[in-house]
C-alpha cells in the first residue's frame, strides 16, 4: 500500500518537474529564436516547438496542479454543505474521475490516429504531431489517475490528498 | 441530415462567400434533405484543425488551404511551386492536371474531393524598393512554411516565422519587412501602413480545396450526389471568376493605400525564374514519379 | 427557437457541474460533451481532442506563462514593496490611498500584457499582500483588481483586439492605437470610483501612511527605477521593434530575475519557488482554455449563439436599439463564454448587422472589448473570478460581489463610448503612417 502511495506521489511531482523543464524550455526557444534573429541567423520551427513546450508544460503539470489544489472550482454548494461536504466532494471526484478518463482515453486516442494518419505539423518543422502529443497523453492519463486516487482515499479514509482542499472563508 | 462545414477565413472572404452559396445550392437543391451550414471565420474547427477534422469525421464537410499539408505530401503543395505557373489561364491548366491527382492523394486520406478555388497570384511585399535578388540579401521576410522559407533562403532573405495573425503587428514592429502573399492578403490586413512596395510576380496560385468525408461521401444517395457536383462545379466556375475580380479590386486598394504596386523589373523577374527552376526540381525529388507526370504533362501542354 | 428542451437541459448541466464544485475545466468539458451529444451526431470525444490539442500547442499562449512567471518571480523579490515604497508617497495623498496602486499598476501592466488574468496575477501578486497589511477593505482591494485586469485586454496589446482585428478584416494597428483612450479613461473612471467610494465608505480605515515632504516623495521614488526600468525593457522592446509578445515576455522574465539577482534575492528556493508556482497557475488558466474551447466548438455546433444574433438581426433595431441589444446579449453569452470565443462564435452575424447599421468597426471593435472585459468578471464563468480565487482562496461570490461595481463601471464606460465615439476613433485616425 505504502509503496503504491509512494509511486504515485513521485509520478505527480515528476509531472511537475516536468512540466517545469518544459517552462524553461519555452524561455530558452524564445531567447534563442530572438539571438538568432538579430545575428542573422536561422532557427525553422522555433514558434511551432515553443507551443509542443507549452503544451508540456501544461499536460504535465494538471495532475500537480490537481494536488496542489490550483485548479478553480466553484466551492459555494460544498461549504454550504457543511458536514455532509465529504459526499458532495464524492460526487465532485466522481464526475472529475469521470470527465478527465473520458479525456485521457481520447487523448490516446487522438494520439494514435495523428500517428497512424502520419499527420504532420503545418509549420516550419514538419514534425510528426504523435510526438509532442505524448505530453497530452501523459498528462491527462496523470490527471486521471489523480482524480481516482482522490476519489478512493476519500471514500476509504474520508480524506482526500489535496492540499488547501478547505478553504479560508 | 444537417452537415456543419468549417471554413478558416473570414466570412467577408471571397472563398467563404463562394462556400457559402455553394451550402445554399446543396440545401436547395435536395429540398432541405441535405443542409449544410457554413462556419467561417475558423469559428467551428481552424485552418488547422480542419483536414483532420473532416477526415475522422468530426465534421462531415470543410475547406481548407491545400499546401498546408506538404508535410505531409508533396503532392498537396503542386500548386505553390514558385514561378512554374505565371497567371491564372496557366495555373488552371495545371490543375486540370494535377487535380484528379491530388484527388486521389485526399481520397487515401479518406476524404472526398469536390472543388477548389484558386487564391489570388502570390506577390512580394517589402518596405523599401526591391530591383533584384541582390537588393533582397538580408530582409526579414515572413515565411510560413517549408517552402517560403526555402524561398528566403535561396534570395539570401532572413526568414522569421511569424503566424497569419501577427502578420500586422511584425511589420509595425519591424520584425519583418517583406512577406509573399496575394494581394488580397496585403489588401485585407491594409499593410500599406507599414509596407511600401508590392511586386507582381504571380509566384504562385494556392488553393483552397472542399472536401468531403468519405465515409458520408458513400452514405449519400445519388441524387445527392448529383446536386452536391452540379454545385460544386458551380462553385468552382464562380470562385475562379471572383479571385480574378478580386485581385484587380485588391491592387487597385494597394494603390489606393499609398502602395507603389507594379510588375517586378525584368532582371527580378529572370533572377526568379532561375530560383523558381531550383524549387521545381526540389519539389521533384521529393514528389517522385507522381510530380514528375504531372509537371512534365504541364510542360508538355504550353 | 424550437430545441428549448435541449437548450434547458444545456444550461441545467451547466449550472448543476459549475455549482456543485466540479473544477471548471473540467465542467465545461461536460456542458460542452451534453450540448455535442444533443445537438449533433458528430464524434464529441474526437472533436474535443483535437480542439484541446491545438488550444494547448498554441505559440500565441505562450506568452501567458511567462508573464506568470515574471510576476512569480517579483512577487519573492523586494520589488513588489519597492514598487509600493516609490508609488505609495504619490498614491497616499489621493483619496482612496494605496487602492489605486491597483489601478495604476493594472494600468501600466495592460500595456505589456495582452491578457488579463495574466495582468491579473502580475498585478495581484504585487499589489494584493501589500494592501491587507495596511488593512484596505477587502472588498475593494479585489473589486479594484478584478476590474483593472480587464485593461489588459483593451490597452494595447491585446488578444481579444487581435482576434477581432483577424475575424472582421480590420487593421490591428488601428484597432490597437483605438484601445489606448478609451482605456486610460475606463482606468480614470476606476480611480474616481475608489476615490467616493472611500469618502462615503465607513469600512474604509486603512493604517495612515506616514507623512512625507516632496523631497522625500521623490526621493522614495527611486524605489520605482527598478520597474520602470523593466517596463521599459519589456514595452521597450515591442515598440522599437525588436520583440514579439511573447520575447517581449521573455524579456520580461530575464529580467525579473537579473533584478532578483541584484538585489540579492535570487537563490535555488526562490528560483524553484517562482517556477513551479507559474506552472501551477498557468496548467490551471490551461485546463480552463482547453475546457472553453471545447465548449465553443460544441456551442459552434448547437448554433446557439447564431440563432441568438439573427434573433436580434430581425428586430430592425436602431443603431442606439442595437447596440443596446449588442449590450445585453453580451453580457448573456459572456456569462458562460470567455470574450475571444464570443468574439469568434458570433462574428460572422453580427459584423454585416454592424456594417449595415453604419456604425464604425474600429470604434465597434473597442465596444465589444469594453463587453466582453465584462464577461471576465461575471459569475458563473468569469477568467478574472476564477484566477482571484486561485490567489486570495475567497468564495466565488464574495469577488463576484466585490467586483460588482467595476462592472457597472464598464457599463457606464460602453455609453461614455457611444456619447463620446471620438475616444476612440480619434487616435487611428490621426496616427501618422509608416509609409514607404
Ligand atoms: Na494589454
Ligand atoms: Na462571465
Amino acid at each position: 500500500m505504502k509503496a503504491i502511495r509512494k509511486t504515485l506521489d513521485a509520478l505527480y511531482l515528476a509531472g511537475g518537474i516536468i512540466a517545469a523543464v518544459f517552462l524553461i524550455l519555452i524561455l530558452a526557444i524564445i531567447v534563442a529564436q530572438m539571438l538568432a534573429r538579430w545575428t542573422g541567423q536561422v532557427f525553422p520551427g522555433a514558434t511551432d516547438y515553443a507551443g509542443y513546450c507549452m503544451a508540456g508544460a501544461s499536460f504535465f503539470a494538471f495532475a500537480y496542479a490537481l494536488n496542489h489544489g490550483a485548479h478553480i472550482r466553484v466551492s459555494l454548494f460544498l461549504s454550504a454543505l457543511g458536514r455532509h461536504r465529504r459526499w458532495g466532494e464524492v460526487f465532485c471526484f466522481a464526475i472529475g474521475a469521470i470527465i478527465a478518463t473520458w479525456v485521457a482515453r481520447y487523448a490516446i486516442k487522438g494520439a494514435y490516429w495523428s500517428w497512424k494518419l502520419n499527420e504532420k505539423s503545418q509549420g516550419l518543422d514538419a514534425t510528426p504531431i504523435w510526438i509532442p502529443q505524448i505530453s497530452m497523453v501523459a498528462g491527462t492519463v496523470l490527471l486521471a489517475i489523480a482524480f481516482w486516487d482522490h476519489l478512493i482515499r476519500l471514500l476509504v479514509s474520508g480524506q482526500h490528498g489535496m492540499l488547501n482542499a478547505n478553504r479560508a472563508e | 441530415e444537417k452537415w456543419d462545414m468549417p471554413m478558416a477565413y473570414a466570412a467577408s472572404n471571397f472563398h467563404s462567400e463562394v462556400g457559402a452559396n455553394f451550402a445554399k445550392c446543396v440545401t436547395d437543391g435536395t429540398g432541405g434533405d441535405l443542409e449544410i451550414v457554413t462556419h467561417p471565420s475558423g469559428s467551428l474547427f481552424s485552418g488547422n484543425e480542419i483536414k483532420r477534422a473532416v477526415q475522422t469525421g468530426q465534421a462531415n464537410i470543410g475547406e481548407r488551404l491545400l499546401s498546408a499539408h506538404q508535410n505531409e505530401n508533396p503532392l498537396y503543395g503542386v500548386d505553390s511551386i514558385p514561378f512554374l505557373v505565371s497567371s491564372f489561364d496557366e495555373h488552371e491548366k495545371l490543375w486540370e492536371i494535377a487535380g484528379p491527382k491530388v484527388g486521389e492523394v485526399l481520397h487515401e486520406d479518406n476524404l472526398h474531393y469536390l472543388y477548389s478555388v484558386p487564391w489570388p497570384p502570390q506577390g512580394f511585399y517589402f518596405r523599401d524598393p526591391v530591383q533584384s535578388v541582390a537588393d533582397m540579401k538580408g530582409v526579414k521576410f515572413r515565411s510560413y512554411s517549408t517552402a517560403t522559407a526555402r524561398l528566403a533562403e535561396l534570395t539570401g532573405m532572413l526568414p522569421v516565422q511569424i503566424e497569419a495573425a501577427e502578420i500586422s503587428q511584425a511589420f509595425a514592429t519591424g520584425v519583418a519587412d517583406s512577406m509573399i502573399s496575394s494581394g488580397a492578403t496585403g489588401y485585407d490586413r491594409k499593410v500599406w501602413e507599414h509596407l511600401g512596395y508590392f511586386y507582381e510576380v504571380d509566384a504562385w496560385l494556392p488553393r483552397n480545396a472542399v472536401f468531403v468525408n468519405l465515409d458520408a461521401w458513400n452514405g449519400l444517395s445519388d441524387e445527392t450526389k448529383a446536386v452536391m457536383n452540379d454545385c460544386a462545379a458551380k462553385a468552382k466556375a464562380e470562385g475562379l471568376q471572383r479571385s480574378k475580380d478580386y485581385t484587380q479590386f485588391t491592387l487597385d486598394g494597394l494603390k489606393e493605400g499609398g502602395m507603389t504596386v507594379e510588375r517586378a523589373s525584368d532582371t527580378l523577374v529572370e533572377e526568379l525564374k532561375v530560383i523558381g527552376a531550383t524549387m521545381t526540381d526540389e519539389w521533384l525529388a521529393e514528389a517522385g514519379e507522381a510530380g514528375k507526370a504531372i509537371v512534365d504533362a504541364y510542360k508538355a501542354g504550353n | 427557437m424550437e430545441q428549448l428542451a435541449p437548450i434547458a437541459i444545456f444550461l441545467f448541466v451547466l449550472f448543476m457541474l459549475l455549482g456543485s464544485g466540479v473544477w471548471v475545466g473540467l465542467a465545461l468539458m461536460g456542458v460542452a460533451y451534453v450540448g455535442m451529444d444533443l445537438f449533433t451526431t458528430r464524434p464529441a470525444g474526437d472533436a474535443m481532442i483535437t480542439k484541446v490539442w491545438t488550444t494547448s500547442s498554441s505559440w500565441t499562449l505562450t506568452a501567458l506563462p511567462l508573464f506568470i512567471w515574471m510576476g512569480e518571480i517579483l512577487y519573492r523579490t523586494r520589488l513588489s514593496e519597492d514598487m509600493f515604497r516609490g508609488l505609495s508617497p504619490w498614491m497616499a495623498k489621493l483619496p482612496g490611498g494605496l487602492v489605486h496602486t491597483n489601478i495604476v499598476g493594472c494600468t501600466v501592466f495592460a500595456a505589456v500584457s495582452g491578457s488579463s488574468a495574466a495582468t491579473l496575477t502580475t498585478v495581484g501578486k504585487m499589489s494584493i499582500p501589500e494592501l491587507r497589511k495596511r488593512d484596505y477593505p477587502e472588498k475593494m482591494v479585489i473589486g479594484t483588481l478584478a476590474g483593472a485586469a480587464t485593461l489588459g485586454l483593451m490597452i494595447p496589446p491585446s488578444l481579444t483586439l487581435i482576434v477581432y482585428g483577424v475575424t472582421i478584416n480590420e487593421s490591428i494597428t488601428k484597432l490597437f492605437m483605438a484601445g489606448v483612450f478609451p482605456g486610460l479613461v475606463l482606468a480614470g473612471m476606476f480611480m474616481a470610483y475608489v476615490a467616493i467610494t472611500s469618502k462615503l465608505s465607513k469600512d474604509f480605515d486603512p493604517k495612515p501612511e506616514p507623512p512625507m515632504t516632496f523631497g522625500e516623495r521623490l526621493a522614495n521614488s527611486r524605489f520605482l527605477i527598478p520597474v520602470i526600468c523593466l517596463i521599459l525593457v519589456v514595452i521597450g522592446s515591442m515598440y522599437l521593434g525588436f520583440a514579439t509578445a511573447t520575447e517581449a515576455a521573455a524579456f520580461g522574465v530575464i529580467g525579473a530575475f537579473l533584478l532578483a539577482a541584484l538585489q540579492g534575492s535570487l537563490n535555488w528556493d526562490t528560483f524553484t519557488e517562482s517556477l513551479m508556482g507559474a506552472v501551477r497557475t498557468s496548467a490551471m488558466i490551461a485546463l480552463i482554455l482547453a475546457g472553453a474551447a471545447f465548449l465553443s466548438l460544441s456551442m459552434g455546433f448547437t448554433g446557439l449563439p447564431r440563432g441568438l444574433a439573427d434573433l436580434i438581426a430581425s428586430f430592425e433595431l436602431t443603431r442606439f436599439e442595437l447596440l443596446m441589444a449588442l449590450l445585453v446579449f453580451y453580457i448573456v453569452l459572456g456569462c458562460f463564454l470567455d470574450g475571444i470565443s464570443s468574439v469568434v462564435l458570433t462574428m460572422a452575424v453580427v459584423e454585416p448587422m454592424i456594417r449595415e447599421a453604419g456604425i464604425d468597426i474600429i470604434w465597434f471593435g473597442i465596444f465589444i472589448v469594453v463587453v466582453v472585459e465584462m464577461a471576465q468578471i461575471t459569475p458563473p464563468i468569469g477568467f478574472n473570478l476564477f484566477v482571484l480565487q486561485g490567489m486570495t482562496n475567497h468564495e466565488m461570490n464574495f469577488i463576484a460581489r466585490a467586483a460588482i461595481p467595476m462592472f457597472l463601471i464598464m457599463v457606464l464606460m460602453v455609453f461614455v463610448l457611444i456619447w463620446f465615439p471620438e475616444l476612440a476613433t480619434w487616435l487611428p485616425e490621426n496616427i501618422r503612417q509608416r509609409n514607404g
